[in-house]
C-alpha cells in the first residue's frame, strides 16, 4: 500500500478535517442512479474545493492527485477511480469551479490538469484591489511576483497564488479600469500598475 | 266520589299535567346545569388563555414544556393544531393561543419541507427524523425542537396531500417526502439496513430467507428510487442507507 500525501502536507500543522461523507463507503463508487449521482457530484465538488482551500492547492494534476488522501480513505480502504474523478472535475469546470489546462499530460486527448477556483477570479480581483487600497499601493507598479510573494502579501489569502489565476484576476481589474499591465522596452510584461477602486 | 274521579277521563289531564311539571322541572335543572357548565367552561377557557398567554414564550422555546402543554390539551380532548385550519375566521384555539403555537408548528413544517427538498437527491426522499432534528437544531439562535415536535409538524402537512408523512421502520421514525409508497419488500429491506448501515443480496437471503432473485429485485428497486447508495469496492456489493452518513 502506497502512502498518500498531499503536496503541501509538510507545511500544514493540522490535517484537513474531512466531513462525515468521506467515511461513507459508497461515496467512492460512482452511483448508478442519476439523481443520487447529481447529489454525489455536488458533495465531491464541495469537498474538493474545501480541501484545496484548506491546503492552498491551486491546481490538480489528476495523475498525481488520484493518490492523495482526498481521493483515498485508508481507514475504510476505499478509493475514487480516475475516470470518476475526471467526471467530477468535468462537472466542476462546467459550473466554473475549475478549468482544464490545455495540452496538459502525456495523453493530449484527455485532460489531466485543472485549475481549482476555490475563489473565482472576480473574488481574487476584489481581494487584491482591497489590499492595494488598504496598503496604500495605489499608483504603485508591482511585479506579479511581488503580489504573490512580496513582504506585503505575507498574511494575505492570495499568498503564493498560482500565476495563471493571478493573471485572470488582474484581467478582471484591467477590464474595470482599475489596473494596467506595464511592458518593458522589449515588450515583456514587467509589472502591473494599480489605480485604486475610486 | 272524588277518589273515583281519578280513574275517569280527567285522570289523563292530571297525568299530563304531572308529566309537564316534571318535564319543566327537568329542563330547569338542565338549564341550571348548562349555565353552570358554561360558567365553568368560560372560567376554564379564561384560565387556559391566561396560561397560554403567560407561557407563550416557554411554549415556543422549551421543547419539554411544549410537549407537556400539547399533552395537556389532548388530555382534555382538544388538538391545538387540528382546530386551526377548520374555519376561516381563525378557530377558537387559534384565538385562544394567540396563534403562537400554531405558527410554531407551521414554521417548523416549512423548515422540514425545505430540508427534505434539499436532501432528496441524496436520500431518495426518506430521512430519519433524528437527522432532520440535528439539522434544524444545528442552526444557532433558534430554540431547540424535539423529535415529537417534528412528528407533529409533519402530521400537520397530511391534509396537503403532498406525500409528506411519517414512516416507522426498525423502531425509528422516518420522514417520507415523496408520494411513492414503499413496497413491503422495500420496507423490510430498509429496516434491515438499520442494523449494519448496509445490506447485500447475501444478507437479505440469509436473514430473510428470500430467493436470490427477490433480493436482487428489491435492491435494484431501492437503487432506482435513490433510497440506497451502492458500494462496488467490496464483494458482494453493499447497499448503504444515506441515513448512515455520520
Amino acid at each position: 500500500m502506497a502512502t498518500f500525501k498531499s503536496p503541501t502536507a509538510t507545511s500544514q500543522s493540522a490535517s484537513f478535517p474531512f466531513p462525515s461523507i468521506y467515511s461513507f463507503p459508497p461515496f467512492f463508487t460512482r452511483q448508478p442512479n442519476g439523481q443520487t449521482w447529481t447529489s454525489q457530484l455536488s458533495l465531491w465538488s464541495s469537498l474538493i474545493l474545501a480541501y484545496c482551500r484548506y491546503n492552498r492547492i491551486w491546481r490538480i494534476d489528476l495523475n498525481t492527485a488520484i493518490g492523495w488522501d482526498l481521493f483515498n480513505n485508508k481507514d475504510i480502504n476505499r478509493s475514487l477511480k480516475l475516470e470518476t474523478c475526471r467526471e467530477i472535475l468535468d462537472s466542476m469546470v462546467k459550473k466554473g469551479d475549475a478549468e482544464w489546462l490545455p495540452g496538459s499530460g502525456t495523453n493530449a486527448a484527455k485532460n489531466a490538469s485543472a485549475i481549482i477556483y476555490w475563489r473565482r477570479p472576480e473574488e481574487w480581483a476584489n481581494i487584491i484591489a482591497d489590499w492595494i487600497d488598504s496598503t496604500g499601493q495605489k499608483n504603485a507598479i508591482l511585479t506579479l511576483y511581488e503580489i504573490a510573494e512580496g513582504d506585503l502579501s505575507l498574511s494575505q489569502d492570495f499568498r503564493g497564488i498560482d500565476s495563471t489565476i493571478l493573471r485572470k484576476a488582474l484581467d478582471v481589474l484591467i477590464r474595470r479600469g482599475q489596473a494596467q499591465i506595464m511592458k518593458s522596452a522589449d515588450g515583456e510584461e514587467a509589472g502591473v500598475k494599480f489605480f485604486g477602486t475610486q | 266520589m272524588s277518589m273515583r274521579r281519578g280513574v275517569g277521563l280527567a285522570a289523563f289531564d292530571n297525568h299530563e299535567r304531572t308529566a309537564q311539571q316534571y318535564s319543566d322541572l327537568g329542563s330547569t335543572i338542565l338549564q341550571t346545569h348548562i349555565s353552570e357548565l358554561t360558567d365553568q367552561l368560560l372560567t376554564f377557557q379564561a384560565a387556559l388563555k391566561r396560561f397560554a398567554q403567560s407561557h407563550a414564550d416557554e411554549i415556543r422555546s422549551d421543547p419539554v414544556f411544549r410537549s407537556e402543554f400539547v399533552k395537556m390539551c389532548s388530555a382534555i380532548g382538544v388538538d391545538p393544531l387540528a382546530s386551526s385550519s377548520a374555519n376561516k375566521k381563525g378557530s377558537f384555539w387559534a384565538e385562544l393561543l394567540g396563534s403562537d403555537v400554531n405558527d410554531f408548528f407551521f414554521e417548523l413544517a416549512v423548515r422540514i419541507i425545505e430540508i427534505c427538498r434539499r436532501t432528496r437527491d441524496e436520500n431518495g426522499g426518506l430521512m430519519l427524523v433524528d437527522d432532520v432534528k440535528a439539522r434544524i437544531n444545528s442552526v444557532k439562535g433558534r430554540p431547540p425542537v424535539s423529535q415529537e415536535d417534528i412528528v407533529r409538524a409533519v402530521n400537520t402537512l397530511a391534509p396537503l396531500g403532498h406525500g409528506f408523512g411519517i414512516v416507522r421502520l426498525a423502531h425509528k421514525d422516518f420522514i417520507r417526502s415523496v408520494p411513492q409508497e414503499l413496497s413491503r419488500d422495500q420496507a423490510v429491506a430498509i429496516e434491515a439496513t438499520q442494523a449494519l448501515g448496509y445490506i447485500s443480496v447475501e444478507i437479505l437471503r440469509d436473514n430473510l430467507g428470500w430467493e436470490t432473485a427477490r433480493c436482487i429485485a428489491v435492491l435494484d428497486d431501492l437503487v432506482a428510487s435513490g433510497l440506497v447508495w451502492v458500494d462496488e469496492q467490496v464483494r458482494p456489493k453493499e447497499y448503504w442507507t444515506p441515513s448512515w452518513i455520520r
